[in-house]
Formats: structure tokens, sequence, C-alpha cells
């Protein structure tokens, strides 16, 4: 992003009281609020590979391990690793026009490792049948885990017969007479097999201990070791299943798949990012970024800061929208902020309340055993419908301001933002009636403001100066298509807007 | 989410083995994790790498685990983890902090719909497809040994000592600057990587010899390790030998690795300790040190010697190999569990904790007494 981010000297504050600078901030059309990546929910829309630019379906990319097919990586410095060609002489060489045999092999162009180093053969195509590492445990580990699954499954449903037997209100013809299953089988000679239910699977072959381990090798004490020739801790975890010990060892990775993630709003569950579903775009379908819709605040100059004395500080606000904006500059109410949080967390105590009472009168109708009351059914656990999101608490802000700004009376307006205005030569003629106390200059859609700020009289030198103040301005919503009334609506949104002012400096 | 996703019958499931160090990641039923990656986070203040158990508050923690979770689901996993299941594998000594925190992140920030929280030191058992045996995980910032009878955890026999990684390159740290004049502060990465790539665990005999003023053994080659671009440092045969000695240097209470294994044979039952003796299961990351088994089994059987393991009546000792590496056993059989129908009976669900406002734990007693609960340290077989 050509953006200037520069050190975050403006930060403003979002509804979750995380302090941010404005191009880490989105602002929600529908809740009319701030948000930032904090406090939206992420989630996946497309996944790519970052290499060849591909887009892969999500469920092509769980078979192929969220790895793209194709790309590797170097096992040994996590570059990228090329396709080179080798070409052998012509299959024949006594005839000229055979033709001249091509093979490929992978290379890095970072550390030179190529995959000739570890003796994996040239291949014949460019692109694939590289030799795959296997797992030497694979078929011992599916066998313990079938079998587990057998036992479980035996005793999820051996669980739920005993349910079902408590609740059956009729009892079985065998019951009553005092005959059983089994001893019926018996008297009419049928072999006595027991349910299918009842037979328990059986279980795997334990494995054996054994008292032999494995020696140090003697060479270790006489050999000196070449460091080049052993694996450094990421090069093995880069292949967690072998870890290879030694560079001969290494095998080329494939890379990892990345994605491009779309961001909602938990409050009213709107998107408040989307991207382009082309890994080649760096465009987006939904983009609302703070810095489109809040006037942005500039630090441009201040007096030299002295602890108690008051200085002059200019500021420069632009505006971002298309439509004109009045801005108010409010006293930073720190208590009010702390006041909503409260009023969040009471909310979802009363929300938490109701939940809890209409379980407690849910009770008698639902299983038993209500604590796994999703767990009991494990369709239902997997296929949840849509939860609305548990939003995030709001936290209070921390920061601590040392420095009062003097709040100016009046309040001023911004021109809406005009792309051509640049180009235009001709002197800007204003009819805004500004106060010349607080505006200094403006242009075209932007405002220097003066506010007086004075450090607090206890801050010592070299401390850091923080003020803070809230700004108000209006929201001119365009998104309802405004049939009934042409006018769009319009809103008072307020911001909270730190500014890191600088350090104190001695007396003069 | 996609349409084609919502179709296909199962959904991805995490399991999380969240350690001091490494943090390893995967999904259920895959034998191996797909990354093993450090646990750490960039602080975005300071521009820093932060390691996730340097936390200085409750809510710094809260705010590293969101972001670690958050790399994990959509730079490793690729899924998102809203309304999904998600298994982690812990060891039964994890800070409740620690644990409440996780699922206050899971359940709050990432929403998702169930936890299945699993203890590191029995699930590591499922690959081997045993119900007892001796547990010794050596990580990262201790060593702790749990007995595991029949499947069940026996946690009064619990023993830990601060002897894992961190102590090893704090020694490796000490004796490389005796050794380098002028290099004082060495980065635990550097520390680390001298450690994997140069050191050892050296043999009982020779070891007595190392401590003698006059040695007659001879010191494996020294190692010129590169160092910060232009400088090299001389990692010392004795100092490559003598780095893991630490491990099996007695306290003051006369403690060391091989003690603590024998003390808590001592603390079950008399039935059960040649079983024990004879299922020693080695998982962490540190025991994957070349030599290190080999020179515990010595270890052992000398101090079964001492008068205090006597009574033990020990003849011999016995190591399973798991068909894993040891970094990642744990990893394994929780995405062995994760597999199988546990998930969906014993997961503390999302309601659950809403209603709650707590994970079931094993030392609170609210949860031990109503065993309507999920029972926290049941087994498979």
């Amino acid at each position: 992003m050509s953006y200037i981010t520069g050190p975050d000297v403006v930060k403003y504050a979002c509804t979750c009281g995380l302090l941010k600078p404005i191009p880490q901030l989105y602002f929600c059309k529908h809740c009319l609020q701030i948000r930032c990546r904090f406090c939206v929910c992420h989630e996946v829309d497309s996944i790519f590979c970052g290499k060849c630019s591909e887009n892969i379906p999500s469920a092509e990319a769980r078979v192929k391990k969220n790895r793209c097919a194709n790309c590797f990586i170097c096992p040994s410095c996590q570059q990228e690793l090329s396709t080179r060609i080798a070409s052998k002489g012509p299959a024949n060489p006594d005839d000229a026009k055979s033709p001249i045999k091509k093979t490929y092999y992978l290379s890095c162009y970072f550390c030179r490792w190529s995959s000739r180093d570890v003796g994996i053969p040239d291949q014949p195509s460019a692109t694939g049948g590289w030799p795959e590492r296997e797992n030497v445990h694979i078929n011992r580990l599916q066998e313990v885990l079938d079998t587990y699954k057998q036992i479980m499954h035996s005793e999820k449903q051996q669980k739920e017969s005993d349910k079902r037997k408590q609740r059956g209100k009729f009892v079985s013809y065998t019951d009553k007479t005092g005959v059983t299953a089994s001893a019926l089988r018996k008297r009419i000679g049928l072999p006595d097999i027991p349910h299918a239910m009842l037979k328990k699977p059986k279980p795997p072959e334990p494995a054996v201990a054994k008292a032999e381990v494995d020696e140090l090798p003697e060479s270790i004490f006489t050999e000196p070791i070449k460091l080049m020739e052993v694996t450094t801790i990421e090069q093995r975890l880069m292949q967690p299943e072998c870890q290879p010990l030694t560079v001969d060892k290494l095998f080329p990775v494939h890379k990892q798949l990345s994605i491009k993630q779309s961001l909602r709003c938990r409050t009213c569950e709107h998107n408040v990012s989307k991207p382009e579903y082309n890994p080649n775009s760096v465009k987006f379908k939904i983009q609302l970024l703070a810095y489109c819709y809040i006037p942005e605040v500039r630090f441009v100059t201040v007096e030299p800061l002295r602890a108690g004395q008051t200085v002059e500080l200019i500021i420069k606000f632009t505006n971002p929208t298309q439509y004109q904006t009045t801005i108010t500059i409010l006293d930073l109410d720190l208590d009010e902020q702390a006041q909503y949080v409260e009023e969040q967390k009471l909310i979802d105590l009363t929300q938490n309340l109701e939940q809890a009472l209409s379980l407690q009168e849910k009770q008698p109708m639902s299983l038993p055993s209500l604590p796994y009351s999703s767990g009991s059914q494990p369709s239902s656990l997997l296929s949840l419908p849509r939860l609305p999101s548990v939003i995030v608490k709001p936290r209070k802000i921390f920061t601590e301001t040392n420095c009062d700004v003097a709040i100016p009376e009046s309040s001023f307006i911004l021109p809406p933002r005009d792309d051509a205005a640049e180009y235009d030569d001709s002197s800007e003629v204003h009819n805004f009636e500004d106060d010349p106390k607080l505006i200094k200059w403006r242009k075209s859609n932007k405002a220097f403001v003066k506010l007086a700020v004075t450090p607090r009289a206890d801050l010592k030198l070299g401390d850091e100066v923080v003020c803070g103040f809230t700004m108000q301005h209006i929201y001119t919503n365009v998104l309802p298509p405004a049939v009934e009334n042409k006018q769009p609506q319009k809103y008072d949104h307020k911001v909270r807007v730190f500014l890191t002012l600088g350090k104190v400096v001695g007396s003069e | 989410m996609p349409l084609y996703e919502t179709l296909s019958t199962e959904k991805l499931i995490v399991v999380l083995d969240i350690g001091t160090a490494f943090t390893k990641f995967g999904f259920t039923s895959e034998f191996a994790p797909r990354y093993i990656i450090r646990s750490e986070v960039r602080c975005k203040k300071t521009n820093s790498l932060r390691r996730i158990c340097d936390y200085n508050s409750p809510e710094d923690l809260y705010d590293l685990l969101v972001e670690f979770i958050h790399t994990i689901y959509f730079k490793y996993a690729l899924t998102s983890p809203k309304d999904r299941p998600i298994v982690i594998v812990e060891s039964l000594l994890c800070p409740t902090l620690f644990r409440e925190t996780l699922a206050k992140v899971l359940f709050l920030q990432y929403e998702v719909s169930s936890i299945l929280v699993l203890p590191s030191h029995l699930v590591a058992l499922a690959s081997l497809a045993i119900d007892t045996a001796l547990v010794i995980d050596v990580g990262y910032k201790e060593a702790v040994t749990i007995p595991i009878c029949y499947g069940l955890p026996i946690v009064q026999a619990w023993q830990a000592l601060p002897l894992g990684g961190e102590y090893i390159h704090y020694n490796l740290k000490n004796l490389l600057s005796n050794c380098n004049t002028g290099i004082q502060n060495l980065s635990e990465t550097v520390l680390e990587d001298i450690k994997i790539r140069c050191c050892f665990v050296t043999k009982s005999s020779r070891a007595k010899q190392l401590n003698l003023a006059k040695s007659e053994i001879v010191p494996p080659p020294d190692v010129k390790y590169p160092y910060a671009g232009a400088e090299t440092l001389l990692v010392a045969g004795k100092i490559r030998e003598k780095v893991f000695e630490i491990m099996y240097e007695e306290d003051n209470d006369h403690l060391c690795l091989s003690t603590m294994i024998l003390d808590a044979i001592l603390k079950v039952d008399i039935d059960l300790r040649q079983k024990l003796a004879e299922n020693l299961v080695l998982i962490g990351g540190t025991v994957m040190t070349l030599g290190f088994k080999a020179r515990l089994k010595e270890e052992l059987q000398k101090q079964l010697l001492n008068e205090r393991y006597q009574i033990l009546n020990i003849k011999e000792f016995r190591f399973h190999s798991p068909p894993c590496k040891e970094n990642y056993a744990a990893w394994l059989g929780g995405a062995i569990y994760g597999a199988t129908d546990f998930l969906s009976m014993k997961a503390v669900s999302k309601d659950f904790y809403l209603r709650e406002k707590h994970l079931p734990d094993w030392i609170n007693l609210k949860d031990v007494t109503n065993m309507k609960l999920p029972d926290y340290t049941t087994r498979v077989l």
C-alpha cells in the first residue's frame, strides 16, 4: 500500500478499545462503528499458490495437504526451487537426426542446492513425478487408528443402547418369560453368538519394549563433524515426518498455499473486506477501510514542549469522502468509554442469564446428559447451523494522556474531496466562515487547525507527551439507496484520537 | 464457506500441541504434524519476536494467543476456526491461567464449536497401543514424569525437574563464554543450533573421567562454528561432550533425571513397579539427542545400586520406540484420539463453556465431584 504510514504518531481508538493508526482500521457502514483486525471475524476466502498464482479449490487443497502440487521450496534455505533443464546427448549418437533428450531437475538459485545433490534422478517431464517420501510407520499406525475407531464406535453404540433400554416402556417378551435370547438359541440348537454390538473389537497388538537402545556411535569421539553436512533445526522441522539429520537426506518440499481473507463484522455479519477471487488481482470487492470514511488527522508541527506551558499544535484534517462534513473537537471522555465497556459486560451477563434460563426450561425435553447435548449427536456437532458470532468484549483504553487540550468553541467545515482540485490552479474561494483562531489555512478538502495544548506540570524531562481528543464528524451514509427520501442520511460519528507529540524538552 | 466444503462429509479438525519452544500443528487422522513451528509471535509494537511463554499479564497472554492462533489457522491450516472442533494436547501440569486463557481465546475470539483437551502423557501411548507405561517428557522448560497405569495417569506420582532444553542452553552459554573470550550474549537460536548440530550425550564411563583434573580420555574433535558473519566460535570437544551432563548431576536434594524416574516408580503401587520399569516411553524434543537413551539406561541402572532404590527390586529397564519422532509423539496421540468418536463424546462444547465459564480440569474439585462433566482423564482402551 502506497500509504504513508510512518511512525504511528496519530492513533485512533477502535470500538474494541485498541489504539491503532488509521490504515489498520475498518469502518463498518452498517453499524457505523470502527472495527479492527482484533474485533472482526476472519474467514478464508480463497486459496492459491503464491508462486504459480493458481487458484486452488478448497477441496483440492485439502487433498493435497494445503500444498501446491507443482511448486517446491528448497529444503535447505526455504526459498523457491526452480526447474532446470539438462539436456542429454541424443538417444542414438550415430543418428544425427534423433532428438535430444531433455531431463529436468530442481535447483535453488539462492543456496545452489539441487535435487541432484541428494541423488534424486532427473525427471523426463518438467511438471512432476518427483519422488515422495512415505512414512515408514504408516501401516502400523493405520491399524492402530482403525481399531481405536472401532472400539470407540462400539462404546458409543453401547451407551446409546443403554439409554434406549432405560427409556423403553415395553418389556420385551423374552424378559417376561425369563428366557433370554441366548438361552432360546441354545434350546433350538443354534450356535450362541453374542450380539453384534456387544462384540468387542480386538485391541491392536501392543508394542513391545526392548532392553536394547541405540548406542552412541563410537566414531563420534574420534571423527570431526562437518558442520555443513548436519542439518539445522529449521531444516529438520521442515519435514516433520522424517526429520533428517544429515543434508543428504533432504527432499524438496511442496510449497505451502496461501489464502485471501475476508473480514466480517461480528455485530452485523456484513463483510468489511472481501478480496477479488483472482490471485493476481490486488483489488477488493468490498473494502471498508476507515481512511476512506473517517477524516484523517495528521500531525504537522508543535512548538517545543515544556511542562506546564501552553504551546501551539497544528494538525491537519483531511476529508476523504465525497460529502461535506463538519468537524467538532470535543473533550476526550474516557469515562464514557469505560462506561460503554461496563455496559457491554452487563449485556453479556444478562444474555447469558437468559440463555441459562432458557436452557433450564428446555432441560426436561432434551437428553439426560445435557453437558454433551451436542456431543451425543456428532452429526449435529459437525453440521451446526451458522450461529451468530460472539462479540469480542471491548476493553478500556489504557493510554494515559498527560497533556491538556484546550477545546475550541467552534466547529469547522471540511469540503468534499475533489480529485480534480489538485490540477485546478485557479485560486480557491471558500465561503466558509472560519474562526481565525482555529483555522490556520485551508486547501480543497484539507484544513490546518491550531490547538493549544498544555503538557502537565509534573512531567519530567524526556517524558513522552500524549494528548487526546474526541473528533465528532458528520458521516453521510449512502448505503441504503435512499428511495423514499432522496437525501442520504447523516450521522454524527465520534472517534477518539490520540497524538504522540514528542518529548518534553528543558526550560529555556 | 464455499458450497463444496459443506457437502464433503468430514471436516478438517486441527490438533494443536503448544509447547514452550515449539508448537506441533496438524489435523486428526494424519500421522505426522503438518508443521512444527516456534511458539512465538511478532510483537506489533516493538517488531520483535516474543515467545508465548514470556507473557507479563493475563491480558498480554490473551493477545499473544490471539495472534498465534490466527497465524496457525490462516497461515498454516487455511481454514476458518469458526464452528469447528479443535483438539488440544497439553501437559497435565499446564498452568490454569494458560489453559483458561487458551479456552477463552478459542471460544470467544475464534468461536470454535468444541475443544477436546487431552493430557499429553496419556495420549503419547496411543500410537504404541499399550496402556501401562512410565512416560518421561523432556521438553524445553522441564522434564516431567507421570506413570500411566491401565490407561489412567497416576497424577500423585508425578515428578518434575527444570531439566530441559532451556537449562542445557544456559549451561552451554556459560561453557562457551568461558572458552571463547569476548563472547558473552549468545542468542537462544545460536545456542540451540550448536546444541543440535554439535553436542551429544556421552557414555557413563567417559562422564566420570570428564570431571577429573587428569583424565585419560581423548576429547572428541573441536568444532569451529561460524558466528556473526566473520567470527568463529570454538566449540571445544569437551564442551560438546559435557553439556548434557547437568541432567545427571544430582542437586542438593540428590535429584536428577534418573532419580526422578525412579522416584516416580517408587510412588506407585508395588505390583505395578516392575511393569512400569519394563515400559519406559521417552517423549519430547530433548530426548532426540544422540546417545540420550543409552545414557539414561546406564544411569538408571547405576542408581538402582543406590540404597534408596534397593527396595524397588528392578532387574531390567525396557524402552519403547514409538512409531514416530519423539518430539511429536504426544501430538500423534492427539491426532489418533481426535479421529475417533471420542471427540464428539468428550469434547467441551461451546454451550457448556459459555454456561460454566471455565474448562473442566482434574485439579478443580468442582469438576472432579461433578461426574456429569466430561471426564478429563479418560482413555480409549
